[in-house]
């Protein structure tokens, strides 16, 4: 894409795109889990809530009044600053990640709304060159929230939680970052809007000739977002809660609310990546298209939720370092040698 | 839904499927097929379809399982033994007990309590009966013990109230008068049994 | 202007965080600064337009190195304070000092003496990964590979060290547990 063709990015587009941003993925974060709790009702063939609103679609509304009136309670032996600060790290790391995230395409205010007319907002709030790696790397920054939470908290659950935690995020780290690894061979770049633009010629999603990195990017993007199969971080039947054991009213609402937003930023990464981001397709404008994929992605963590057993700690450790990188860097591998071939 | 679940009570007779654990692999080479062919083969991809199909099932197929309590209950079996009911004669819808003070006997928390006395037409009449329902077990004895099936068990399990009396008042478990038609015979905890008849034998008196 | 405001920001508070790393007395507070100076250090290869590099330093720093100090803190009790020993605070304080001057000294002579110049300046149109790769495997491709080989040796002593007796589970073992002398234990004894 021409730089000279784009509007200018003003200060203005950034900040109203950052709080789009905001708004909308902290609804979604919320309506996320009126959704979770209603597919995986479906699926074990029970209504769900059913009773706040019509469809019980208010639930959000009456777990948010809940969440925020509860007795804030931090425990007696707990480093009290550091516990209070550890749900923060969780949420705002996630929302900084989707801050180098393509969410919606770019568009412009139209004029005729006041104040704000005529002012372009861009498709991500800052584009920066290397968007893939920073995403990563907040997301691995996101692992101090779980690790913080529960080494503040004088207790040997939240220990094992964040023990836990240490070890799965670091493991998955590498599958992940091996994973996506060959995708920027094949685009040779690290920005977003490259890796949506790159594949707009001949039409081809980047999932079809990198199948094997699409799942393994999957696999280990469920256990950096501590999804089921893999989600040993807060396993009631072994560690209670985990981390967040000693949690209650807001500060517990603050680490789901970036769990679900890095559920959200996965799901975008794969449609931008893998399922050839919002383009549009056939006839279906490109807002529409995302928007299907990130709710399909969305959708997929649900459904794997509602089937899958999860696994063992070892077996964790054991998937992530005996199958799934020695898969990544044989993919890598063979990428790289198609490429020069 | 009717009944034959909770009266089947063959428990152990089911067919239950035996897990192959013969086959644990012991050699290197054999659990690395043994993961090979577990990761290709579409197993998983059947879970995924069970749920999937589940979902169906419920949304648009009409077999959402789910019970909305307060608004639709599920039957309970009639040997159910919750707050007792006091039954009347189908007849002449006076109350079938007879005073003979058998269930006040039998009850062993001690929790029925009842007064008779002679009325005009020389007939035994109670003239004051409750339960104390925080002391009753709900053992099912009194039931059991009444010569006419006039205090049985009924099926009201939803027992919270403000205050205890709201159950325990002869009265208040009474067949209502008007409801005489919709009184059911009573066939749980002491009543005879559904196969009686087969049961019946000559009285032995060839000895 | 903003970069100005931005760079004081993030230096006072790097000094701060790095202060109370030093500082502190509990483990946690010690390994949550450190980790936020991390993230603070990054800051500056953003400001300066390394955007790679601001990135590594995410994701080496306070995605891995960090975290697995914290996997080591997770061996004590972290809410507790922990008493220091000090043999001869002056000594300590005395060459710390030293040793900070002549870093300071030696790493600001070449910008009082204003023969600072960028080696290999930001081109516009070559993205930050693509000229970090390419100094990376031209011009420092031995030292790339050294520290590749370094990082591979470690690797394998650590899993040497790791792995003696990864085999011998003590759960499923018929032998005798066996007495491991633990020094706490003792004391408490």
């Amino acid at each position: 894409m021409e730089a000279t063709m784009l509007p200018e990015v003003t200060a203005g587009g950034v900040i109203i795109k950052a709080v789009l941003i905001l708004a909308v993925i902290s609804a979604i974060a919320g309506f996320g889990t009126y959704i979770e709790r209603k597919v995986l009702a479906f699926m074990q063939r029970r209504l769900g809530p059913q009773h706040v609103g019509p469809y019980g679609l208010l639930q959000i509304i009456a777990d948010g009044i809940k969440l925020f009136t509860k007795e804030d309670i931090i425990p007696q032996h707990a480093n009290k600053l550091v516990f209070a600060v550890a749900p923060a790290i969780t949420a705002a790391t996630a929302f900084i990640a989707l801050a180098a995230v393509p969410v919606f395409p770019d568009f412009t205010i139209p004029e005729w709304i006041p104040v704000l007319g005529g002012i372009f907002v861009p498709s991500i709030a800052s584009d920066v060159n290397v968007g893939i790696l920073f995403v990563l790397g907040m997301m691995a920054a996101g692992l101090y929230g779980p690790l913080l939470a529960g080494m503040a908290q004088a207790n040997k659950w939240g220990i094992l939680g964040s023990a836990r935690t240490a070890i799965q995020f670091l493991s998955y780290e590498v599958v992940t970052g091996l994973s996506i690894l060959a995708p920027i061979m094949m685009v040779g770049s690290l920005s977003f809007v490259d890796f949506n633009d790159g594949y707009n010629d001949n039409g081809l999603w980047l999932i079809v000739y990198q199948p094997v990195a699409f799942v393994l990017f999957l696999i280990a993007g469920y256990a950096e977002t501590n999804r089921t199969p893999f989600d040993l971080l807060e396993h009631e039947a072994e560690i209670i809660s985990g981390y967040v054991t000693e949690y209650s009213g807001m500060r517990w609402g603050m680490f789901f609310i970036g769990e679900y937003a890095n559920m959200i930023t996965i799901g975008v990464i794969a449609s931008v990546v893998f399922l050839g981001g919002y383009n549009d397709f056939w006839i279906i404008p490109g807002w529409l298209m995302i928007i299907g994929k990130i709710a399909f992605m969305f959708f997929l963590m649900l459904w794997v939720r509602a089937s899958w057993p999860h696994v063992r700690p070892d077996q964790l450790m054991w998937l992530c370092w005996k199958v799934l990188m020695p898969v990544a860097v044989i993919n890598v591998v063979i990428t790289g040698i198609v490429m020069m071939v | 839904m009717g009944l034959e679940q909770f009266k089947d009570r063959r428990v152990g007779t089911q067919n239950y499927k035996k897990l192959d654990l013969d086959h644990a692999p012991n050699c290197g080479w054999c659990q690395f097929k043994q993961v090979v062919s577990r990761t290709f083969k579409p197993e998983l991809f059947v879970g995924l379809w069970v749920t999937f199909r589940e979902m169906i099932n419920a949304l648009f197929r009409g077999q959402m399982h789910t019970t909305q309590y307060p608004l639709e209950k599920l039957p309970i079996s009639p040997r159910y033994r919750a707050i007792h009911d006091m039954l009347r004669l189908l007849e002449s819808g006076h109350y079938r007990c007879i005073g003979c003070g058998l269930c006040e006997k039998i009850c062993i928390s001690n929790c029925i309590a009842m007064e008779t006395r002679y009325d005009e037409n020389q007939r035994k009449e109670v003239s004051e009966y409750t339960i104390n329902f925080g002391r009753c077990i709900f053992c099912g004895y009194c039931a059991e013990v009444c010569p006419e099936l006039a205090i049985v068990h009924g099926q009201r399990y939803e027992t919270a109230s403000e205050q205890r009396a709201s159950f325990s008042l002869f009265e208040d478990m009474l067949t209502p008068i008007d409801k005489l038609n919709l009184q059911k015979e009573y066939d749980g905890f002491g009543a005879v049994s559904p196969n009686a008849d087969e049961n019946i034998k000559k009285t032995p008196l060839a000895y | 202007m903003y970069e100005m405001i931005a760079f004081y920001v993030f230096a006072v508070s790097t000094t701060i965080l790095f202060a109370i790393t030093a500082m502190s007395k509990n483990v946690l507070y010690a390994m949550t600064s450190l980790a936020a100076g991390m993230v603070i250090i990054s800051g500056f290869f953003f400001l300066l337009g390394a955007d790679f590099l601001g990135v590594v330093q995410l994701i080496v720093y306070v995605g891995a190195v960090m975290a697995l100090y914290a996997f080591a803190m997770m061996f004590f009790d972290a809410t507790r304070d922990i008493k220091e020993k000090h043999g001869n605070p002056a000594l300590v304080f005395l060459l710390g000092g030293l040793m900070a001057l002549i870093f300071v000294v030696i790493f600001s002579a070449p910008i009082i003496g204003e023969n600072v110049k960028a080696n290999y300046p930001i081109v516009e149109g070559i993205g930050n990964a693509q000229a970090v790769g390419m100094v990376l495997f031209t011009k420092y491709l031995v030292p790339f590979e050294v520290a590749a080989v370094m990082l591979l040796v470690a690797m394998i002593a650590g899993i040497i060290l790791a792995g003696k007796k990864m085999d011998h589970s003590l759960t499923t073992s018929d032998d005798e547990p066996v007495e491991y002398e633990d020094e706490l234990l003792k004391e408490n004894k």
